[in-house]
This record gives C-alpha cells, structure tokens and sequence, in this order.
C-alpha cells in the first residue's frame, strides 16, 4: 500500500512537471529543454531555506520565485530564437544549472548532495505520513491544473496560440511576441520549480543527478506521449510514464540495468511517437 | 611562458577533436537541416567498438579503428534510412527530426551503459607507455599529435571534396535548395544517405580520438557533440571551414577559461560562449 501511495505522490509531482513543460511546448511550440533546471532551482532552495529553520510553505513561494527570476534573464535570450537553437539554448542553460550544483561546493555541497530535507509543517500539522504526503501534492496538482488552464484559455493565452500558429501576423496585429512568450516562460518556470520544492521535501535527499538533462528529456517524452496542448494529456503521459517502468522493477533487474532499461523505453517511445503519431495520444497540436 | 605553450597545445588538441565533430556534423546539417543529436551517440558507439575489438578481442589498433569508423558510418546510414528519410518525406519539421534524433541518442547511450556498464573506460592497452613529447616548456603526447594530424589531413579531404569533385558539388546543390537539385536530376536521397555516412563516420574519428585522448563514458558522447554544435554554430553553421575556425576559437576561449576558473567548468563556458554568440551575433562570428 505504501508503495502503491510512493508511486501517486511521484506521478503528481512529475504531472506538475509535465503540465508547466506543456506550456513551453505545446501552447508556445518551443521545444525547452530547461526544466530540469527550473525543477532543481526549486528543489534546491526550498531544501536550503528550509535548512535554515524556514517553513515550507514559505521556502516553495522563494524557490518559484527564484526561478521566475532565472527564466526572466534566460527566457529573455531564448524567447528570440525558436526551433533549434531555442532547443539547443535551452539544454545549455540545464548543463549550466547541472554544472553549478555540482560544482558551487559551498552551498550545494556538490556530488553528496542535501540530506535530512524537513517534510512541510502547517499549523503544527506534519505532512509526514504518505498518506497526507498525497493530499498535499494532489492540492498542488489541482491548483497547477487550474492555473494553466486558466491561462491557456485566458485572452492572453489565445494570443499566445496565436504567436505559435502564426508569429508574423500576431507581430503584425501589434501584440510584443517577445514578451508574451517570456512571460509564459517564467509561468512554466515557477511551476516547475513547485514540482521541485515537492521532490525535494518528499525524498528528503537531492543531488545534482536528479536534475540532468535526461530529466529534461523524460519531461519531454511525458508530455509528447499524453499530447500537446492538453492538459489531461499531460497528466495522462505523467502517470503512464512514471508507473509503467515500476513493473519492471517486479521483472527483478539489477538497479542499474533497471534505469538504462527505462532511458532505452522512454527513447524508443520518443522516436516511435515522431514517427507514428506526432500529436500523442490526447494531443491537438503537432510540432 | 610555459603556461601559454601548454594552453596553446591543449587548445589544438582539443580544436582538432572539436574540429572533426564539427565538419561531420555541418556536413549533415547543411543537406538534412536539423540539429541531428543522434550524432552523439554515434560518435560514442564508434569508441565503444574500437574498445571491443582492440581490448577483448585484440585486433591490431588500425583495423580496430577501421572497423569502429565503419561501423559509426554504417549506423549513421541505417538510422538515416529508417528514422528520418520517413519523417523528412512525410515533411515534418526540423523540431520533430530533432526529437526523434533526441530519442535516437537516448537508445544509442542506455543500449551502450547496458553492454559496457556506465563505468569509466580507456581505449589504450597500457597507459604506462605513452610517449610524452616536449616542446618550449610545454607537454603534448604522442596520441595528441595523431590526433591533430588525423585531424587537418580528413579537414583538407573533405574541403577539397567539397569544393572540386561532382559529389562535392551535388552537396552543396542539394544544400542549396534540395527540391531544384531534384529536379536537375541529381539523386538527393540516395546522396543524403551518403552524406549521412560520411558525416557520421567522421564523428566516429572524432569519438575515437577522445576515447583515446580521455577516455569513454555512455554519455561522453553528448557533451563531445555539444561541443562540436556550439563551434560550428559560434563559426557559422553549415558551413566546413568556417567550422573549423569555430572549432579553434571555442577550444582557445575554453582552455584559457579553464586555467583561469578549473576544468569542472568547461562545459558551462561553452555555453556562456554560445549564449554570447547568439546574443550579438546570431549568424556566428565567422559569417560575412
């Protein structure tokens, strides 16, 4: 039971994930490849404010907006390119987010990574037990929901779609395309990193190999699979995702032949999706 | 002094290895047009088979390297073939080309980690022996002088190539504009598939020379292909030479960065040198 409720609370984090990557990508049709970075940036500050004696609940607002901040100053590179150098800008920003943790030894402690993360406190209620853990993430999960389709369906999101179907005539109709796409950008950015802020207080242990570019490109793979532009789909490609691979723990691999086993699935499903079905499964956008 | 002449001798070899990643991949990207990352993992695979066949089988080290150039060739074609010759007919976009190429690498690195483990490896058979050469205060080894001549002498081959032979002409055609290349008969897919093994065969010389240089790892690959990426983007992308001139120039920049801050840091230099480069001069520093 335990186990069946460890599964539920990593595939609503990694469906908070999913659903902010499907504003980069399916609502704006810009491949990122950042947010593993963002998912970091929130999984460390909240683990370090937290560490100092802060609440939770106070640390997660930080981390998003730390990572606001961060998608403000690389968004606003990026937002001016679009197909592959935005994909290649973005995987560079992940490689120097990556290098940073690994190497800022003073404050990230490097490869040994933060350990004994304080699970949330509110009230003098503890999230401690999983059960509570699973409410906290779905209310999380809901309230993500909400947000992004609240914006994608708000006049500001339409304009968006507009810039992604057509980014010429929306520039002509006088809409700052640059500026739209930023601002969707740090949206994206923030949640991800509440998806962070969540890993970092559920596991209780971060390293800098929890947030490589292979976490980027498993984002990517979930959304592509449950299909763009569609917030169901995102989740839908969260929970196959994350629980599929668990039976192959049950085939009984050895850890380490185990994950190259999952990379190698999540791989194959990327190359089959290109090739058979662009738009996933629930998707109504195609790169 | 001695400083400045052991920085100038990494930075050619490193230029050299940047070099080779770079002319295979413009060559790809200047007929295919996408951001081909599958690429990497071929480099890799190339070091991967040289590995196997000089350590545990114990070929002589010229047919092992032979058969790991041909085998990176080889697979180039057949994913080529069988991946993006369908998506390309279909005309997808370069973004859906470059996702499927990212599950490409994705397959190539977990199949690799599952027959060689995700351990560290070394291509020589003893590194107690290696000749180390010594020029005006600085150290260079005999491998790294292969390395660099290898290097110049396919970057000559494949400008000349390019720029005298009815094949190199037909690339650049088909670079051109692929459809009217077409139409005056010259034969573009069976050419691109061509390409495809040219380009990534010479990846699998650069992947060896780093296998020999520094040593394998699944994922040594990516970070050798993003390398070769950001010079020919920082040179000017799909274009050979100009290429290489990034190639040197990144390999400089990163070398004295890394004297400078420490080597953990090479990898974001790069990309700081790419984000500049987009920044202020999108087209590269190379482009007229």
């Amino acid at each position: 039971m335990d186990y069946l409720l460890h599964i539920a609370i990593l595939a609503s984090i990694w469906s908070i994930l999913a659903l902010s990557l499907n504003l980069v990508v399916g609502e704006m049709g810009l491949v990122s490849l950042a947010h593993a970075a963002f998912f970091g940036i929130g999984a460390y500050t909240t683990a370090l404010i937290t560490q100092a004696g802060m609440n939770f609940f106070l640390a997660l607002f930080i981390g998003m907006g730390v990572a606001a901040l961060c998608a403000l100053l690389i968004g606003a590179v990026l937002s001016r390119f679009k197909g592959d150098i935005y994909v290649l800008g973005s995987l560079g920003f992940t490689v120097i987010v990556y290098s940073l943790f690994l190497n800022a030894q003073d404050i990230t402690h490097g490869p040994l990574g933060i350990a004994g993360i304080m699970r949330p406190t509110l009230f003098g209620f503890s999230f401690s037990s999983s059960t509570a853990y699973l409410i906290l993430s779905v209310v999380f999960l809901a309230v993500t929901y909400a947000c992004c389709v609240f914006v994608t369906n708000s006049a500001f999101g339409r304009i968006v779609h507009a810039i992604r179907e057509d980014e010429t005539i929306a520039t002509l109709l006088g809409y700052r395309t640059v500026q739209y796409k930023l601002l969707m950008f740090i949206i994206a950015a923030s949640f991800a990193a509440l998806a962070g802020s969540l890993y970092a207080s559920y596991i209780s242990f971060i390293d800098p190999s929890s947030f490589t570019l292979n976490v980027s490109i498993f984002i990517l793979a979930t959304i592509i699979l449950g299909g763009l532009a569609n917030s169901r789909g995102a989740i839908l490609g969260a929970v196959i995702l994350i629980a599929l691979p668990e039976a192959l723990r049950f085939v009984g691999f050895p850890t380490d032949i185990a994950a190259q086993m999952r990379l190698l699935t999540y791989g194959a499903i990327l190359i089959a999706l290109m090739l058979y079905r662009p738009q996933g499964l629930l998707g109504t956008f195609r790169l | 002094m001695e400083v400045a002449v052991q920085i100038l001798f990494n930075t050619f070899v490193a230029g050299a290895i940047y070099a080779l990643v770079a002319i295979g991949f413009n060559l790809i990207y200047s007929t295919a047009r996408f951001f081909d990352v599958g690429y990497a993992g071929i480099a890799i695979g190339a070091a991967y088979v040289v590995l196997y066949t000089y350590k545990t089988l114990q070929f002589p080290l010229v047919i092992s390297i032979a058969c790991g150039v041909i085998a990176a060739g080889g697979l180039g074609w057949v994913i080529e073939k069988t991946i993006y010759k369908p998506l390309r007919v279909r005309k997808a976009s370069n973004t859906v080309l470059l996702v499927a190429s990212i599950g490409v690498l994705t397959v190539l690195q977990s199949i690799l980690a599952l027959l060689f483990t995700s351990q560290f490896q070394t291509l020589s058979r003893d590194i107690g022996s290696l000749h180390v050469l010594e020029f005006g205060g600085g150290a260079i080894t005999e491998t790294q002088v292969i390395i660099i001549v290898t290097a110049i002498i396919l970057m000559c081959a494949v400008m000349y190539v390019l720029r005298y032979s009815l094949f190199g002409k037909a690339i650049r055609a088909i670079a051109d504009d692929e459809e009217v290349a077409r139409i005056v008969g010259i034969p573009s897919e069976r050419l691109i598939g061509f390409v495809f093994f040219l380009g990534s065969a010479i990846g699998g010389v650069a992947g060896i020379a780093s296998g020999f240089d520094s040593g394998v790892h699944p994922t040594s690959g990516l970070t050798l292909v993003l390398e070769g990426i950001i010079a020919a983007i920082i040179g000017g992308i799909g274009n050979v030479g100009r290429g290489v001139l990034g190639a040197l120039l990144l390999a400089a920049i990163e070398n004295v960065g890394v004297w400078l801050v420490s080597g953990e840091w090479r990898g974001a230099i790069a990309f700081a040198v790419l984000i500049l480069v987009l920044l202020f001069r999108p087209r590269g520093i190379f482009s007229t």
